[in-house]
């Protein structure tokens, strides 16, 4: 696998995650690029409400939540989570088959989606712009350390 | 009853394949289309329609080879590449039409399809140095993105340009490997609603996203323009952003709303003009495309169906004949049975209907011309593009109709003829400059109805027939003696380009001159009861005209007797009938001529003519009869002894070996089994104008 710059928070800490999915199999694969990335599992999940005890437990700076679960699906997981945390930053792991609940997502407050099966070089990118928008975020250029939410 | 599988899917492919055939000439005509205009997006649209048909109808069929390189061709059809590539596009889009054509022929014929290796290199070529160079992407966009914003949206611009906030107008492309569209839109529309107030947004919403490649936005905003930047560049949805400050200019003030107003009207007036003048272009350019629009309610049917409807209905016109002969004898014998008007008004109804059941038959026969000529196009520009000339076809009359099978059968002998014009009469440019010709050359195609002939003219302004080239090369393949040769008349030694085997091209190119030549041509020509005839005149040109007969059915004609025998000329081409006393015709010029109301008309004996063997009139007569025949612009007057009356005939066209004159156009066989010979009306005129000094024919 290519190498990766480490994706740092702005206080050079590593950055948490909470990985939400049924699928164990597909919890390991996302915790593999992580690891890649310079990150830390703050906690796992395999459904949603799992999700939403274990988000107020970690307080996770990135949420990579899968759209289909048992029990409570993404969508209602992010809805509530964005409700209580307005600044959590949750990305959505999804294959294609699923574009209407990944729109509903984003209108829930989701900060951005990636495609199943999740490719690295993707799934990096994706995380340095959702860390960005953080005015205590590190891993994106300091011009926009202090960007202006209106 | 139920179809078996198999069979169904056979009729399956055949429709496929006839519907193929339609896409690959759509294919055709646009790649031309393409090829003159390389960055119209219409024309890109409408191969990638094609295209995409193609694509969906193969696979559908399982024909996985033809749909993968279909697919691979459509993925790069854009108006990017168009731009980025001009005419290479045309070129590719025709390739790729010669390629398909090649496969659907392998599938017809159940073989393995041909390597699609070629295109398909050619297809990625097209696409690795766009996706390369995205400063030409840039470009692209920002020349796509129109920012056409409301008269709403524009006051917003300008109020928030008061409040002394920065208004951006942003632009930005999604990525075309964002497979999920909608759900692209609506994180756009996140990241924009984060960066600041979105004023205007296009598209409007989800639904209209999933087709769009550019999302525009008006944003008013105080973050720095490098840091909005950077945020729109959405990794895996955005792959371009382009965004300038919008100006006081785009946006209106308060207190000019009128002017605002007054201004967009103007601007719809503009946009309805261009349209309409856009429409008019593309008309004129393309004069199949209303046919195109209408096309929807066409219904396939077999021609072999439509012909035994055809023969049934030419059947029910000879029983329509026996009847109306039973009747009139009937009439004689029992002329006061009250059962005799009934079955006259019995009659006259099924007659009517008749008629009318013939028309339609053969208006579902009767297909435009325009069908035929619409390959040539493409045949034209291949043969030039192939001889390195400049020749430019130009095509009238390509509404004229006429029945389907002839037009099939012309089709041979009309490409050759195409052909031949381009590769041997054009002559190659240094040739044209010396002659003081325009270095384009011209082919013009040209179909019209004379009378009930339907004639095809392929005129070309090239170096036309040298008559001696034919004349040495008539002895040269051994197809004439010197001797025979010498004595040929001119309009003879034309004729010998339809030998077979006669071709005097000097050199056999790949295009034209395979042998098999104008021979070719004069053979369906006999077999269609038509004829060739050739017009040249050294240095100038060359005109090759095919007449064929307008339909292989049956004509109203009016019957006359001269001498004893039955003849019937065309009703269309009857002006008027009238009556006249020997006295009244005067001897002009070694003709006799009739007054009528102040015209001076030439009079026609048939029985004067050539090799009609009319009898002889026994006595004089005081009275005659006179039908003015009319064809184009000239008339004459057709001295007959007897009217017989009006009869719808099956033209029976007769082999060339019993008629010896052309005078005679065919025969018809009447209810009672006389035989009517058809009197040909053209051949008359060109007769008479022929044996008489100019004008005599008023």
């Amino acid at each position: 696998m290519a190498q990766f710059a480490p994706l740092l928070r702005k206080d050079d800490k590593p950055v948490r995650y909470l990985v939400v999915d049924d699928s164990v199999f597909a919890r390991k694969n996302i915790i593999k690029m992580i690891e890649l990335f310079g990150g830390e599992v703050a906690g796992e999940a395999g459904d949603g409400l799992t999700a939403i005890a274990e988000f107020k437990r970690t307080a996770p700076d990135i949420v990579l939540m899968d759209i289909t679960m048992p029990q409570m699906e993404g969508i209602e997981a992010v809805e509530r989570i964005v409700r209580q945390h307005p600044d959590a930053r949750i990305v959505m792991v999804s294959s294609v088959g699923y574009q209407e609940n990944i729109l509903a997502a984003l209108q829930k407050g989701a900060k951005h989606f990636v495609q199943k099966p999740v490719k690295p070089e993707v799934l990096y990118e994706i995380l340095r712009y959702v860390l960005a928008d953080d005015p205590t975020a590190a891993g994106a250029p300091v011009a926009l350390a202090g960007e202006h939410r209106s | 009853m139920k179809k078996q599988p198999e069979d169904r899917g056979s009729e399956l492919r055949a429709l496929f394949f006839e519907s193929a055939n339609e896409l690959l000439q759509a294919l055709n005509e646009a790649g031309l289309e393409l090829e003159a205009r390389p960055t119209d997006e219409e024309v890109i649209r409408s191969i990638r329609r094609a295209v995409h048909t193609l694509k969906g109808d193969s696979a559908a069929c399982g024909f996985h080879k033809l749909s993968e390189i279909a697919h691979e061709l459509e993925d790069v059809l854009s108006p990017q590449v168009g731009k980025a590539k001009g005419a290479g596009l045309a070129e590719i889009v025709l390739a790729a039409a010669d390629t398909f054509e090649a496969m659907l022929s392998s599938y017809q014929r159940e073989v393995e399809p041909p390597p699609v290796e070629g295109l398909r290199a050619m297809i990625r070529g097209l696409l690795a140095p766009s996706e390369k160079n995205s400063a030409e992407q840039a470009v692209a966009a920002s020349d796509e993105a129109q920012f056409d914003w409301s008269e709403y949206e524009r006051l917003m611009i300008s109020e928030a340009l008061h409040r002394g906030e920065t208004v951006y107008n942003v632009a930005l492309r999604i990525d075309s490997n964002s497979v999920m569209r909608a759900a692209a839109f609506q994180l756009i529309r996140n990241v924009l609603h984060g960066c600041g107030t979105v004023i205007a947004l296009r598209p409007e919403d989800n639904a209209a996203a999933a087709t769009v490649e550019i999302v525009e936005a008006a944003l008013a905003s105080n973050s720095p323009e490098a840091q909005l930047r950077q945020r729109c560049k959405i990794p895996s949805i955005v792959s371009e952003v382009w965004m300038e400050r919008a100006t006081a200019a785009d946006s209106a003030d308060h207190e000019l709303l009128g002017e605002l107003l007054e201004a967009q009207a103007e601007k719809i007036a503009a946009a309805t003009a261009d349209h309409d003048e856009a429409n008019a272009a593309s008309k004129s350019a393309n004069p199949n495309s209303v046919a195109a629009t209408i096309a929807e309610s066409i219904l396939r049917v077999d021609a072999a169906r439509i012909d035994a409807v055809m023969n049934l209905v030419g059947e029910l016109i000879i029983g329509k004949s026996m009847l109306h002969r039973a009747l009139t004898e009937f009439d004689k014998t029992h002329s006061r049975d009250p059962l005799r008007a009934k079955m006259a008004d019995a009659l006259a109804f099924q007659s009517r209907v008749l008629d009318e059941l013939h028309k339609s038959v053969l208006k579902i026969r009767m297909v435009p011309v325009e069908q035929l000529f619409r390959r040539f196009p493409r045949v034209v520009r291949d043969v030039a593009k192939h001889c390195g000339k400049d020749v430019a076809l130009e095509i009238t009359g390509q509404n004229t109709d006429l029945d389907k099978g002839i037009l099939d059968a012309l089709a041979e002998p009309l490409t050759h003829i195409v052909r031949n014009a381009v590769d041997h009469g054009v002559e190659p440019a240094d040739e044209r400059l010396a002659a003081q010709k325009p270095v384009r050359g011209t082919v013009s195609l040209r179909a019209y109805h004379q009378g009930t002939q339907f004639v095809l003219e392929i005129k070309d302004d090239g170096r036309g027939i040298d008559l001696d080239r034919v004349r040495k090369h008539a002895v040269k393949t051994g197809l004439m003696k010197q001797t025979d040769v010498d004595r040929l008349p001119e309009s003879e030694v034309l004729n010998l380009i339809f030998e077979p085997g006669f071709t005097t091209a000097s050199e056999v190119t790949e295009v034209s001159g395979r042998g098999v030549g104008m021979d070719v041509v004069r053979t369906v020509l006999d077999r269609l009861k038509g004829t060739v005839h050739v017009f040249t005149q050294l240095g100038k040109g060359t005109t090759i005209q095919l007449r064929a007969p307008l339909t292989l059915a049956s004509i109203q004609t009016l019957l006359f007797r001269v001498g004893g025998r039955l003849f019937a000329v065309p009703l269309s081409s009857v002006v008027e009938i009238t009556r006249v006393t020997d006295m009244e015709i005067y001897r002009v010029d070694q003709r006799e001529v009739l007054r009528l109301r102040d015209q001076i008309l030439t009079l026609v004996r048939l029985n004067k003519l050539d090799r009609i063997h009319a009898v002889e009139t026994p006595e004089k007569k005081k009275k005659n009869f006179v039908i003015v025949i009319g064809a184009a612009e000239r008339r004459f007057g057709l001295l007959v002894d007897q009217m017989v009356g009006e009869e719808e005939l099956v033209i029976k066209a007769l082999p060339g070996e019993l008629v010896a004159s052309d005078l005679v156009s065919g025969a018809s066989i009447l209810g009672d089994g006389t035989v009517v010979l058809i009197l040909n009306v053209p051949a008359v005129l060109s007769r008479l104008s022929r044996a008489t000094p100019l004008g005599a024919i008023a």
